[in-house]
């Protein structure tokens, strides 16, 4: 039996077509309808145009597609010989504003996608609440970004060699203040617990707050149990609060680029990408069983890799930015450059590539500019690893977390809990 | 007012990035706001309908926002054109906001097929065939994004009935009739002829050389600022002319120049007067604009 | 006639003296009472007019420059003239002035650019040619945008075009030259043109 079912709001829109066998889903034909053409409307234009047309790409992510696209400048720099020396304060900026960025991507599925989802799934009636809290969180983390990059979204503040702005204590203190605001809110609101007992504790089960309502509402859907995939994750962005690597079913290994490859799908606009022929799944879960997580190693002990463990890594991690971009802005010397390379040359010939984990997982920009210009450029988004259609024997990631599902608002859910953005995927 | 009385708002999305909902997302009173319209359909928020009903054109619209580029063949959701689904609903309305420069004119994703691709009532500041339908009731909010105020305000002024002066292209002069440079905390640099020749300083200006298009963009996100904190210019980015038609233009990080001097004036600016102010203060050197406003012990 | 009417006109028949004096003299052999001496008033009295002689010499080259400005400015305000004719032009108006007014193109070359010290303070740069100035950046930038010239850095168009016209003003003027310089115009403006075009 075929059921088609449409998702719909926060990040674009998608199709699923389900195969239902035995009454329980078997296959899920996952398809994202309409190409944009960011990559073709880059050619043939400035090799710097790329920072303001990439994080078009994205209404919810764009930081993370400009990072990745200075990356990638600065990386084909690198292969034609020129040093790139970022300053601790650039690389400071750049990782703050972009973990920011996570913060409020993750606020958002809880409040805005989580909340409701598991409320109809549980058949219970929830307030309006949880959009004033959505909003609240998401206002203050961008103001806390902005105050660095100009704005949110669509900033353009990192350019090769560093960023644009050069910022004052004053302005720090700023933006400090808002993130111990976010931290009392994530207390009180989203824990129900102190940043100390929350770390003390091993049980999520002590975990309050509105945490503690969506994980009695996953318990309930026995979501412990289900959503479980390849057991395969990967980082590839290098940052100082993640650990790039694969992680194999319990082994561990580097992970190198050139295993990266993607496919045409038929019948969707989006491309899939697999690692050395193998889907694997980035995104918080992936980071945090790369960082070797204690927490969530236990977690992933238990339940493996669930809807659950899924959606108690994006919780984590979003705490544990929040803590670390306090440390970022404290040791924060103004006295440092902001940006260290001057123009690029005119007639630049580079090949590059841009790594970045961004909130969805491992976002790749790869740039061959020509005589200064962009001759081609090619975008490889989180969603296009978790959320592609699989090739010929294997299920894609999301597509094998989804079969065995009883039904399509359950397999909807699941499918949710990997973050869906259309929007990135049909760039 | 009575639950009754609320007007009803469809928001709907064409080819876009979403990035104008959220950052109307981001406005401070985004709740307080939206609980003032009978929510038909919106991109984050859970509505009554869902988006099946929507296509099926038969739903209330007072307001209807629009958010992303418009194609009138290929561009499908659950089998309806969308541009067929929002002239339908434009009809209906009693005001047509176009939310972002996709909407408006085209914007990012008109670069892909200009042939095909355009804004709602204009393909770049060309009114289209549509636009004598609908050009009373359409409110141009161009920007990429549309800042949450922009989007905010003329909500709230739809809804308290005030009058919305436009211009040419149905962008309310309140917010248009400004430029970007206005506000801008480097503006004695500009005013005395000062690059910023680096990126990364708090001094410098940023038209004569990095591409700078606040002094010929319409728009006061440097009078109201992003985020409540700050703008593009304020963190040493130049302005990119979001709000405007041609926007995005090529080799936007390097002004365009016509024998080294810029070959966009400001607006309603003489080249004749612009030269003479500009060779006039380029030949003083201002001791202060040309050190560090902040110097720090080592 | 006004009372401020009748100054300005006294004003401009003492820089069009002194214009001379200096251009033949030079700055330093010049002095105030020679000048005065020349337009059969008192020293005293010219001092009313211009308090010292580097203000005189700084109001003068403003003179100049805005009455070769205003020659140019015609030129410019011709829209539908090409960017070679309006060269031709430029260079016709240039020579005329250098022969039917030498003063005004020695003054140029013998004292604004021999005594820079003179012209500081409010005279700096280019404060006190701007009119010149302007109207060679509106042709320079026209010329771009038409697309006949080709983009470049400001000064690298104005040296070679000014520059040049400079240089042979100044040959002219010490007799250096075997033909008149209205005979050179159509191979200097060619010249000019070749090296700026696209």
């Amino acid at each position: 039996m075929k059921i088609k079912h449409f998702v719909e709001k926060v990040e674009g829109e998608t199709e699923l077509e389900f195969d239902f066998k035995n009454g329980i889903v078997n296959n899920v034909n996952i398809v994202f309808p309409f190409y944009r053409g960011i990559e073709e409307i880059l050619r043939d234009r400035d090799a710097l145009d790329a920072l303001v047309i990439t994080p078009r790409v994205c209404g919810i992510c764009n930081h993370a597609h400009l990072l990745a696209s200075a990356r990638a400048i600065e990386n084909g720099l690198q292969n034609a010989g020129v040093n790139i020396n970022l300053t601790p304060k650039a690389i400071s900026l750049r990782e703050f504003t972009l973990y920011c960025e996570i913060i409020q991507s993750h606020f958002k599925w809880f409040y805005l996608i989580a909340m409701p989802q598991l409320a109809n799934l549980n058949k219970l009636e929830i307030s309006d609440n949880h959009i004033l809290k959505a909003s609240w969180a998401n206002i203050n983390t961008v103001k806390a970004l902005a105050i660095f990059a100009g704005q949110w979204p669509h900033s353009s503040y990192i350019v090769p060699g560093g960023v644009t702005c050069d910022p004052t204590y004053e302005e720090i203190i700023q933006a400090e203040a808002l993130i111990d605001d976010i931290i009392k809110f994530t207390q009180n609101e989203f824990l129900g617990l102190s940043i100390d007992e929350y770390y003390k504790t091993k049980e999520i089960s002590s975990i309050k707050g509105d945490m503690g309502i969506i994980l009695s509402m996953l318990k309930n859907q026995n979501m412990q149990e289900k959503g479980k995939s390849y057991d395969r994750f990967l980082t590839l962005g290098e940052h100082s609060a993640f650990t790039t690597g694969i992680y194999n079913q319990s082994l561990y290994s580097d992970a190198n680029i050139t295993y990266v490859k993607e496919h045409v799908q038929s019948g969707s606009k989006a491309k899939s990408v697999s690692y050395d022929n193998q889907f694997c799944e980035v995104g918080p879960l992936a980071r945090a069983m790369l960082r070797k997580n204690n927490f969530i190693l236990d977690i992933h002990n238990k339940y493996q890799d669930s809807a659950l463990t899924r959606v108690c890594a994006r919780m984590d991690e979003l705490i544990n930015l929040l803590i670390y971009t306090k440390d970022l802005l404290a040791n924060l010397n103004v006295k440092e450059l902001s940006c260290t390379l001057s123009k690029l040359p005119k007639d630049l010939e580079a090949n590059g590539t841009g790594i970045v984990e961004a909130a969805r997982g491992s976002l790749i920009h790869q740039s061959t500019i020509k005589s200064g210009k962009i001759q081609n450029y090619s975008i490889i988004t989180p969603t296009q690893w978790n959320l592609s259609n699989g090739l010929e024997q294997s299920y894609g990631i999301a597509t094998k977390a989804m079969r065995g599902s009883i039904n399509t608002q359950e397999a909807n859910f699941i499918f949710r809990t990997f973050d869906v953005c259309s929007v990135c995927t049909t760039h | 007012m009575s639950k009754l009385s609320k007007p009803t708002l469809l928001w709907l999305q064409s080819i876009t990035c979403n990035g104008n909902t959220h950052s109307f997302f981001s406005h401070p009173d985004f709740v307080a706001l939206m609980q003032k319209f009978e929510i038909i359909h919106h991109p984050i928020l859970n509505t009554k309908y869902t988006l099946e009903d929507v296509v099926k054109g038969n739903l209330a619209c007072d307001v209807l926002v629009l958010e992303g580029a418009f194609k009138k063949n290929g561009m499908k959701k659950m089998n309806k054109e969308i541009y067929t689904v929002a002239k339908n609903y434009a009809k209906k309305a009693k005001h047509i906001i176009t939310a972002g420069s996709c909407a408006t004119f085209g914007g990012m994703f008109r670069q892909y097929d200009t042939q095909s691709i355009g804004g709602f009532c204009f393909d770049d500041e060309v009114p289209n065939e549509i636009y004598k339908l609908f050009k009373k009731k359409l409110i141009s909010i161009p920007g990429c994004p549309a800042h949450p105020r922009w989007i905010g305000s003329v909500l709230s002024m739809i809804l308290t009935h005030r009058q919305i002066p436009l211009d040419e292209l149905n962008r309310p002069l309140e917010i248009y009739g400004y430029n970007a440079h206005v506000g801008c905390s480097r503006s004695e640099y500009y005013e005395w002829k000062i690059d910023a020749s680096k990126y990364g300083h708090k001094e410098g200006c940023l038209f004569y050389e990095h591409g700078c298009q606040a002094p010929f963009t319409h728009a006061n996100c440097n009078k109201i600022l992003w985020n409540e904190v700050s703008s593009k210019t304020r963190v040493g980015t130049p302005c990119f002319g979001c709000t405007e038609p041609t926007f995005p233009k090529k080799n936007l990080w390097h002004t365009t120049t016509l024998m080294g001097m810029p070959a966009n004036m400001p607006i309603g600016i003489p080249k004749r007067a612009y030269l003479t102010i500009a060779g006039i203060a380029k030949s003083f050197t201002i001791k202060r604009l040309n050190e560090p406003i902040i110097k720090y012990k080592k | 006639m006004s009372q401020d009417g009748k100054r300005v006109q006294k004003k401009e028949s003492i820089i069009k003296v002194a214009l001379t004096l200096f251009s033949v003299y030079g700055f330093h052999k010049t002095t105030i009472p020679n000048i005065a001496k020349r337009l059969g008033m008192s020293s005293g009295n010219l001092y009313n007019y211009f308090p010292s002689k580097e203000i005189l010499a700084q109001e003068i080259i403003k003179y100049t420059s805005e009455v070769l400005g205003a020659e140019i400015r015609k030129i410019n305000q011709q829209k539908k003239l090409s960017t070679d004719k309006k060269i031709h032009k430029i260079v016709e108006v240039y020579f005329k002035m250098a022969v039917e007014k030498p003063e005004m193109i020695e003054y140029f070359l013998r004292v604004y650019l021999s005594h820079r010290e003179v012209f500081v303070g409010e005279c700096q740069r280019m404060v006190c040619v701007a009119s010149f100035i302007t109207e060679i950046m509106i042709f320079f930038s026209d010329g771009v945008e038409s697309g006949d010239l080709r983009d470049q850095d400001f000064f690298s168009a104005f040296g070679l075009f000014m520059g040049y016209l400079g240089g042979m003003a100044f040959l002219n003027g010490e007799a250096m030259l075997p033909h008149s310089l209205k005979e050179y115009t159509d191979d200097i403006s060619q010249n000019i043109y070749n090296a700026l075009k696209t």
